[in-house]
């Protein structure tokens, strides 16, 4: 029924549901600065603080156990302390609220594995002296230096060649929206999300470990595939609004008429981790809290980035290069 | 727009939850007291050590010895036959020649009640005893978890140990060309070589046992029992039966890993105590059934008809992903499952939502740009079909390089070495199988529903497909 539509002149073609588009391009600086405010923290946080490797990467040992009752800390600190001349060992505490455990975390400080045998020595020294808190090894991991930082290099490596073959999917689909620009600002916003989720495990003060890799992993799907969506759309208007049409009009009408999509598939899939990370604070599930708390900040990142980042980013970078013609 | 009988709405819909009833919850029978599977479910699933409790460890040789690839081999065996026949069948095993390491990963047992790492650790790697003993008389046969007998604990005149591991300098499989068999199928052996003392314990052993069963031990396990031909006297001997390939070559490392020059240290090493590991699964059973409810409820309050429809289309996507990890079709093995993998399973619903926000947002600005239902429901479902498909082959291409880097394939391990982490693969696998799900159902079967179901005349008013009230 396309040809009842009376012929719409190209002022009435920028209406959004009869309202102006909104100035994604023209509120550009405003999220450029957010941005480079959230990444400037975190780069001065990353020199006070450091960035904290977890021993699957710097390699080292950690034993979990769970107990019960109230403990004297003091006495089982110098205990397995002097197990251990050579290592500075930590302690955590946290609680178990569905079993009613408490669970007891140390962690040595070299970058050495410890051996079994020390580990069971701990364990049963532990055990002899608190016989009342039933202590019980839930667990333990011991990771060698040179292992870890291979691993490290490997998921380096994997994600810079996933990066690689995104850009140039990106450059075939969308050749005629001149595909290499848009694929290289769509790989800017994803380096933009990725460096978010890195300052927020550094200002929160959380060790780099698997599940920081597991985000950027996602991050790699979901932030590009975000970012794809808009140009998706970016395509079409320029089909509709004309070869001719200013890009940043393509652009605003475009990232509005996608914005309502990338909200409410945002909050949907934000409301299913939630759930995740809700479930995981109540079992004291370390591993799944680890992992489901940076990865809401990624996917607000994700969506935030390819509507205010990649898509300004890449007219700028397109009015530039017609002005330079 | 093509009319599609709308009767298919029905049929469709019905296919997907009756497949996805199936996949969830399996088939089983009862035949007295035994269950018999015929479809796995949700509960067949293989449940990664991280969810389930184990315990992980990787060993090397002590003192920077420089192992062969045959030695690594033996090394392997030794845990191969000590996992087989302790029963454990979830066991993952592998040996990276480049870094000489191997690393294996392994559920606790059924049984299990003291969950003692430390004894655990040093039963799979401490040093095989190799043994040759005479006849080969037996206490316990029980089966492996490769489904073949294990016969255990030597009785009677076996318990006399002839000869030792230290006598063995190197066991081979090979092909015998001397004796070429009636049937004209190649005869596998293994032929065994011993070293100088050896040799001669090996002659007064062949010489007094001619004619009897002398049979080959490791730790509790008997390997082999062959019957001695002759007295051998050169320190060379073949051992042939009816080897496959296969076969004669495991014989042949597990001979060699009583002979190992070196002892396994352990590099690295993990445990999750069981307990620990039920709880997650819990959990995340929790959080999977809450989160899927909120996605429901979601959907159907912004979307109306399409959200409806779209819930059935997601059903049928967990469907077909818990199926492909289950090994719900024979085809496909099952699948261990880890917690990055059910983060895999989160995301690839996100994908799955994605999918129909799209299409459902596409129909109504369609139908209110003033498009007749069937004209909003041509367009729509054809122009957000592109926006689908890339953003989805973005997600394809991370998960397939996951697969590839993390995965049996191992691509960059020439330059990495062999990872421990399958549970990056396991990510990999989930998002890869839940995004060939959401073709089929978010892209290909929703839409056909969605078309059939405008065939309804109850179903034709604009406000059920997210439009305005008064719109017909």
């Amino acid at each position: 029924m396309a040809n009842k539509i009376t012929k719409q002149s190209y002022e009435e073609k920028l209406l959004v549901r009869g309202k102006k588009a909104k100035g994604f391009y023209e509120h550009r600086k405003v999220f450029f600065v957010i941005s480079l405010a959230i990444i400037l923290i975190g780069i001065v946080c990353n020199f006070i603080f450091g960035t904290t490797l977890d021993i699957q990467f710097s390699g080292g040992s950690m034993i979990k156990y769970s107990y019960t009752g109230k403990l004297n800390d003091k006495e089982l600190k110098t205990l397995v302390q002097n197990k251990t001349p050579d290592d500075v060992v930590t302690f955590s505490d946290s609680q178990d609220l569905v079993n009613n455990k408490n669970i007891l975390t140390v962690q040595f400080s070299g970058t050495d594995t410890i051996s079994t045998d020390l580990q069971k020595s701990i364990t049963t020294s532990i055990q002899e002296k608190f016989p009342d808190n039933n202590f019980k090894l839930e667990q333990s991991s011991s990771v060698d230096a040179t292992m870890g930082f291979s691993f490290l290099l490997k998921c380096i490596a994997a994600v810079a060649l996933a990066g690689v073959l995104m850009v140039l999917y990106v450059t075939i689909r969308f050749k005629k929206i001149g595909g290499l620009s848009a694929g290289v600002f769509g790989l800017v916003a994803l380096f933009h999300d990725l460096a978010i989720i890195y300052f927020f495990y550094v200002i929160f003060r959380m060790p780099i470990d698997s599940s920081f890799m597991a985000v950027a992993l996602m991050l790699l799907g979901y932030s590009l595939n975000d970012t794809v969506v808009v140009y998706d759309r970016v395509r079409e208007e320029r089909k509709n609004l004309g070869y001719k049409a200013d890009i940043k009009d393509i652009f605003n009408v475009a990232s509005t008429k996608v914005m309502r999509r990338t909200i409410i598939t945002s909050i949907t899939t934000i409301a299913a981790v939630t759930t995740v990370y809700v479930t995981a604070i109540f079992f004291n599930l370390d591993s799944v809290k680890a992992f489901a708390l940076p990865m809401i900040v990624g996917l607000v990142s994700g969506c935030y980035s390819s509507l205010c980042i990649a898509g300004p980013l890449w007219v700028s970078w397109k009015k530039r290069s017609k002005e330079e013609k | 727009m093509k009319r599609i009988p709308k009767i298919l709405f029905f049929i469709v819909a019905i296919l997907i939850l009756a497949f996805s009833f199936t996949s969830i919850f399996g088939v089983t029978y009862y035949v007295g007291d035994n269950k018999e599977t015929v479809v796995k479910g949700i509960t067949d699933i293989r449940w990664g050590t991280d969810i389930r409790g184990g315990v992980e460890a990787t060993f090397e040789p002590a003192n920077d010895y420089n192992a062969t690839d045959e030695q690594l081999e033996a090394a392997k065996s030794i845990i191969e036959v000590r996992m087989v026949s302790s029963g454990i069948t979830d066991y993952e095993l592998y040996a990276d020649n480049n870094t000489d390491r191997i690393i294996v990963r392994f559920p606790w047992k059924e049984d299990e009640k003291d969950f003692d790492v430390e004894k655990a650790i040093e039963e799979i790697s401490s040093t095989a005893e190799l043994t040759f003993r005479p006849g080969n008389s037996y206490a316990k046969t029980s089966i492996g978890s490769d489904g073949e007998y294990v016969y255990q604990t030597p009785t009677g005149d076996t318990e006399t140990v002839l000869m030792d591991g230290s006598a063995v300098k190197k066991a081979q499989a090979g092909i015998d060309s001397s004796a070429q068999s009636s049937n004209n199928k190649s005869n596998y052996v293994v032929s065994l070589e011993l070293n100088d003392e050896g040799a001669k314990t090996f002659a007064d052993i062949t010489e007094k046992y001619t004619s009897q069963v002398v049979s080959i031990w490791m730790d509790d396990v008997m390997l082999s029992a062959p019957t001695i031909q002759e007295k051998i006297s050169g320190g060379k001997a073949q051992i042939s039966g009816d080897f496959t390939a296969e076969e004669a070559t495991k014989l042949a490392d597990r001979i060699n890993a009583g002979a190992l020059p070196f002892k396994l240290e352990t590099v690295t090493y993990g445990s999750i105590s069981a307990s620990l590991g039920e709880n997650s699964l819990v959990a995340m059973g929790y959080a999977g059934i809450i989160a899927f409810c909120l996605i429901i409820v979601f959907m159907i309050f912004m979307y109306r008809l399409p959200g409806f429809i779209a819930c059935i289309a997601l059903t049928g996507q967990m469907g077909i992903t818990i199926a492909a990890i289950s090994g719900y079709f024979p085809v496909f093995n099952s699948f261990t499952m880890t917690l990055p993998g059910i983060a895999g399973l989160i995301l690839s619903i996100g994908m799955g939502v994605d999918a129909n926000v799209i299409t459902s947002e596409r129909i109504i600005e369609e139908m209110r740009s003033g498009r007749t239902l069937d004209g909003a429901l041509d367009r729509g479902t054809k122009s957000s079909l592109t926006a689908i498909i890339d953003g989805n082959m973005t997600i394809v291409i991370v998960a397939l390089i996951l697969l590839l880097v993390f995965g049996p394939f191992n691509v960059l391990s020439f330059i990495f070495g062999q990872s421990t982490t399958g549970t990056i693969y396991s990510f990999g696998y989930t998002l890869l199988m839940g995004v060939i799900s959401n073709f089929i159902m978010g892209v290909g079967l929703s839409r056909v529903m969605l078309r059939a179901v405008a065939g309804y005349k109850w179903a034709r008013h604009k406000w059920l497909f997210g439009g305005a009230k008064d719109g017909k």
